[in-house]
């Protein structure tokens, strides 16, 4: 590896290419390759479903939200392990399916871009050759034989009662299909091995199935035309031409969409759209609250990944988005100029993620903070110590509001039981350090009638010390390696579609956190980084399970 | 599976008139003859309806009179007494189920009578849990009267969150979920298609559709057998799936009920807290349609999901409800809401019960003679998340096939709640003499039937 890197010094834009600074350039291609792990069948999420629709067809993207919603495990929605399918789902894949054909053979100019001609002539060259190609970027791959003739008996059986219907038909009959709906990665027969020879513990995924990969994981959308013909024409299968289109796919502006919908669920922020506070207690939180709340955090995530994505401008950048509406909510200035504008904050108060309404107010209750939701988000999603939850048998309730106690007195109960304190003193101590935010996530100077106390403890950690404020926990968190691991974590998860399972899953992690939080390192290297690791490049030996 | 044969009176029960509204069409007695209805008495049907978060169970529980039709109805019940006829209330039973928190085990006992596998969901203090391993009791139900309907089972639902096994209470067969609709225009949409699209192009489409799906399942069928078997497991059953909707085309819609009609439908914001109530109004018209026109005969309504954080601001009640669940018995303020609460849901129970009512089956009764509803919660209590003593009410006889008006006590006998499980499928019609866990049923519950 460094011998390639030396010859290309002389190439300064392929130097950027193929070593591009995400800290696992010094190891050898692919990484961790003794063991990459299981590669269970991927199914299209209802995010993936919709983006690649739209890509397609020019539906829009809100078709899938008709699909029945992905399970939820390990707060991402595309665990392969916590999948179901029933009639509902075939039902709701049929009707997207043929709203996204009666879309496109509306669309003779789309039709003509992707088949050279308008199939909805009926011309039968053009119809063959309209299959092959909407066939190919819809399954991700050239059609075979077997599924060119298929398709077109599909078109012949529902051209009725003309052209129109039969392209519509196999373009709804393309979109239900397993081709399109999952990502099977058909296993490759492991090259014949001699009788001395060990079988390798992997072998490298065919092009198309590469280019698959990776267009999901950067994009969350099905490849487009430059990566399919980077897979044909076998670039992709060199570790230089895998990271051309790395960092060719990383540039385009859908890997910011990723990046938002990875981290949106990275931060448990899947309820905001539908949550709503007690407006008697919280009387500027409004309808629109959950909307602006969620702008913001997207404009704040974008503003991060095309600058610098690092651990640092995630947890402690103390600026934000906000227009007149949500600057009024939270008490601050109007911003100058009109809709959201980057707004520089107060580093005494605000720290990036941690200290804006969708995170705060989704980690509280309807009618008070909870120390005890905010420290254990802190412990479970930042550091992946979740702490243990209470036995069943404990009454567990929040205590009642009363106005003439702050919160922290409130739930002093954690601290003189010691059933509570055991658990509680992992995250109470923590979440405290919230407290100058209320429960819609504005920022408060009085609780129960009393100055707000701040000061918490950070501990069992590798960064820990007392805390006042959330500048003084955010600091913290990212000079922690152990948050960085754990960030990697739960970005190995997302990529890979499950749990980390083996001693080559936990050096893949290793990598992945290595090129967050090395030397120049963020969260787009690590990203970047993903494409390197065998368990992303390899199939295991065999297939699938 | 019984198929019916295509006519064309059949799909021309309702034509659309100018200006989009519905006409039904003169009842014609020549259509009825199939239902063969006075030998076997009224058609059944099942309904589940679920609410969460355990009860109170000293405001739950009716008070004994001199026999079991002797009963007071309880604070939480009281909405059901125009109905106190029709009901069997039954308390003391054991919830069983195992695996995951106590939630996730009382969300997936509850209608399976079974343990889950171990899976993906990470519960609270417990190993982390998959799905049930066996059907639930409706979906055995369906599968034993192979009903000659459009929909073998219809899963509504209002506002029930995330897909997993906190939110799912209906298992066609182990380990696979039936998501319940939670959005009245899809369900509307979906399920009525047939009552508001001209026939000649109804017809159209269905040819059209069993030409896609077929080639559909041959894609299936081959990407399939290039897998490893559990990839191949998941294919296939999206296969079965894709075939069931595949059957539904080739199942006419045989209107004979001059009560069916295609129903109305308002726009409402269906995941909003308090459009809670209207979504389930709407749903519970949703469903009573579908069984008037005989789309299904099995059905349930899932209100919200188990550990339900449903903010009852209709009730003045601004706490999430699954808080509140959790606080103390001495809580007198928690205690009267959630009263209020489950009192709310049997408000729910009674309206379904006099759509029911109110509804003619075509045959001289009501949609009600041959229903029975299940009402059942995850939990007995939230605040220990107790299963024993979960709060049961049945209503309906089920065609004359249950004794109602009567309040069972089975308290201090330990006895499982598959046994109860078992009677209803006897009650439908199934002679079943266990349901769930094996070693859980000791057969029908005593004195039920």
């Amino acid at each position: 590896m460094l011998r390639r890197c030396s010859a290309l010094l002389f190439l300064p834009a392929l130097w950027t290419a193929a070593c591009g600074g995400d800290g696992t350039q010094q190891e050898s291609f692919p990484l961790c390759a003794a063991d990459p792990g299981p590669a269970p069948l991927r199914r299209i999420t209802r995010f993936e479903f919709g983006r690649s629709i739209a890509d397609l067809t020019g539906a829009p993207a809100s078709l899938a939200d008709g699909l029945p919603p992905d399970e939820i495990t390990l707060d991402f929605d595309d665990i392969v392990a916590a999948y179901s399918v029933s009639s509902l789902h075939a039902a709701a894949y049929l009707d997207a399916a043929e709203q996204a054909a009666a879309a496109l053979t509306g669309d003779s100019a789309r039709l003509t871009a992707i088949a050279g001609c308008d199939p909805t002539g009926g011309d039968a060259t053009c119809v063959a050759g309209f299959i092959d190609a909407f066939g190919r970027r819809a399954w991700r791959r050239p059609l075979e034989p077997d599924e060119q003739t298929a398709m077109l008996q599909i078109y012949t059986d529902t051209a009725d009662p003309g052209p129109t219907d039969g392209v519509a038909g196999v373009v709804a009959a393309m979109l239900q299909s397993p081709q399109f709906i999952y990502r099977p990665e058909p296993a490759t027969q492991p090259t014949t091995a001699t009788t001395t020879t060990a079988a390798p513990p992997s072998t490298p995924l065919e092009p198309y199935a590469l280019a698959t990969r990776l267009a999901f994981l950067l994009t969350g959308a099905a490849p487009d035309d430059t990566l399919l013909a980077a897979a044909e024409s076998g670039r992709l299968g060199t570790e230089q031409g895998l990271l051309a289109e790395t960092d060719r796919l990383l540039a385009d502006p859908r890997a910011v969409d990723l990046f938002v919908h990875v981290a949106t669920q990275w931060w448990e922020l899947g309820g905001l759209a539908t949550l709503d506070k007690d407006r008697s207690l919280y009387r500027t939180w409004t309808d629109a609250t959950p909307g602006a709340l969620a702008q913001e955090t997207q404009l704040f995530l974008t503003d991060a990944w095309q600058g610098s994505p690092t651990l640092e401008t995630l947890l402690t950048a103390p600026v934000t988005f906000a227009d007149a509406d949500l600057a009024s909510f939270y008490g601050l200035p109007a911003p100058s100029g009109a809709g959201y504008q980057r707004i520089d904050l107060d580093p005494t108060r605000a720290a990036g993620m941690l200290t804006q309404g969708s995170f705060l107010a989704t980690h509280a209750k309807a009618d008070q903070t909870s120390p005890v939701l905010r420290g254990k988000f802190v412990r479970a999603q930042l550091f992946c110590t979740p702490p243990q939850p209470p036995p069943p048998d404990i009454v567990v309730m929040p205590p009642t509001v009363d106005p003439r106690l702050s919160t922290r007195q409130r739930y002093m109960m954690h601290i003189v039981d010691d059933n509570c304190a055991v658990c509680h003193q992992q995250m109470d101590p923590i979440g405290f350090a919230f407290e100058h935010y209320d429960a819609a996530g504005r920022w408060r100077d009085i609780d129960g009638g009393q100055p707000v106390d701040a000061t918490g403890m950070l501990t069992g950690t590798d960064v820990d010390g007392a805390l006042d404020g959330v500048p003084s926990l955010a600091t913290r968190l990212a000079a922690s390696d152990e948050v960085a691991s754990c960030t990697a974590r739960q970005w190995f998860r997302y990529a890979f579609g499950r749990s980390e399972q083996t001693a080559g899953d936990l050096c893949t992690i290793d990598k992945l956190a290595g090129a967050l939080k090395g030397p120049n390192g963020d969260y787009r290297k690590m990203v970047r980084a993903t494409v390197r690791m065998a368990a992303f490049r390899n199939l295991p030996t065999g297939g699938s399970p | 599976m019984i198929r019916w044969a295509s006519r064309p009176l059949s799909r021309r029960a309702i034509l659309r008139g100018a200006g989009g509204a519905v006409i039904a069409l003169p009842w014609l007695e020549a259509m009825t003859p199939r239902r063969a209805q006075a030998a076997t008495g009224p058609i059944k049907r099942f309904i589940v309806m679920f609410s969460a978060d355990g009860t109170i169970p000293t405001a739950w529980t009716p008070t004994p009179g001199a026999s079991e039709t002797d009963f007071t109805l309880s604070p939480i019940l009281a909405p059901l007494a125009p109905h106190q006829a029709d009901l069997v209330v039954i308390g003391g039973l054991t919830q069983m189920g195992g695996g995951g928190d106590g939630h996730q085990t009382g969300m997936g006992g509850m209608l399976t009578g079974q343990l889950l596998n171990a899976g993906p969901f990470a519960g609270v203090g417990a190993a982390p849990a998959g799905w049930p391993m066996g059907p639930s009791v409706d979906q055995r139900i369906a599968q034993a009267l192979a009903a000659p309907t459009k929909l073998r089972s219809l899963e509504l639902g209002v506002q029930v969150g995330a897909a997993d096994n906190w939110g799912r209470m209906i298992y066609r067969a182990a380990n696979q979920p039936l998501p319940p609709d939670d959005d009245p225009a899809s369900v509307y949409s979906r399920v009525f298609a047939d009552l508001h699209t001209d026939p000649a192009v109804l017809a159209r489409l269905r040819k059209r559709r069993q030409s896609i799906l077929d080639g559909v399942g041959a894609q299936f069928t081959r990407t399939s057998a290039r897998l490893g078997a559990a990839d191949r497991a998941r294919l296939d059953a999206h296969l079965t799936a894709v075939q069931e909707i595949e059957q539904r085309l080739t199942t006419d819609l045989v209107v004979s009920n001059p009560s069916c009609h295609d129903p109305t439908i308002m726009s409402v914001a269906a995941t909003a807290n308090d459009s809670y109530p209207t979504v389930g109004s709407l749903q519970m018209d949703l469903l009573v349609m579908a069984l008037a026109c005989d789309i299904t005969r099995v059905a349930s309504l899932q209100w919200s999901r188990s550990v339900s954080q449903t903010r009852f601001s209709w009730l003045n009640i601004t706490e999430g409800h699954h808080d509140l669940s959790h606080r103390p018995d001495s809580d007198a303020d928690a205690v009267d809401k959630l009263t209020r609460i489950n009192n709310w849901y049997a408000q729910q129970l009674a309206s379904l019960i006099a759509r029911l009512k109110a509804t003619p089956d075509g045959a001289g009764g009501t949609l009600f003679d041959g229903t029975l509803i299940l009402w059942s919660n995850e939990l007995a209590k939230g605040n220990t998340h107790g299963r024993i003593g979960a709060p049961y009410v049945l209503a309906g006889s089920a065609g004359g096939a249950l004794r109602t008006g009567r309040y069972l006590a089975y308290d201090g006998q330990g006895l499982p709640h598959n046994n109860m499980l078992v009677s209803i499928l006897n009650a439908m019609g199934v002679p079943d003499t266990t349901f769930g866990k094996t070693d859980w049923c000791t057969g029908p519950l005593t004195g039920l039937l």
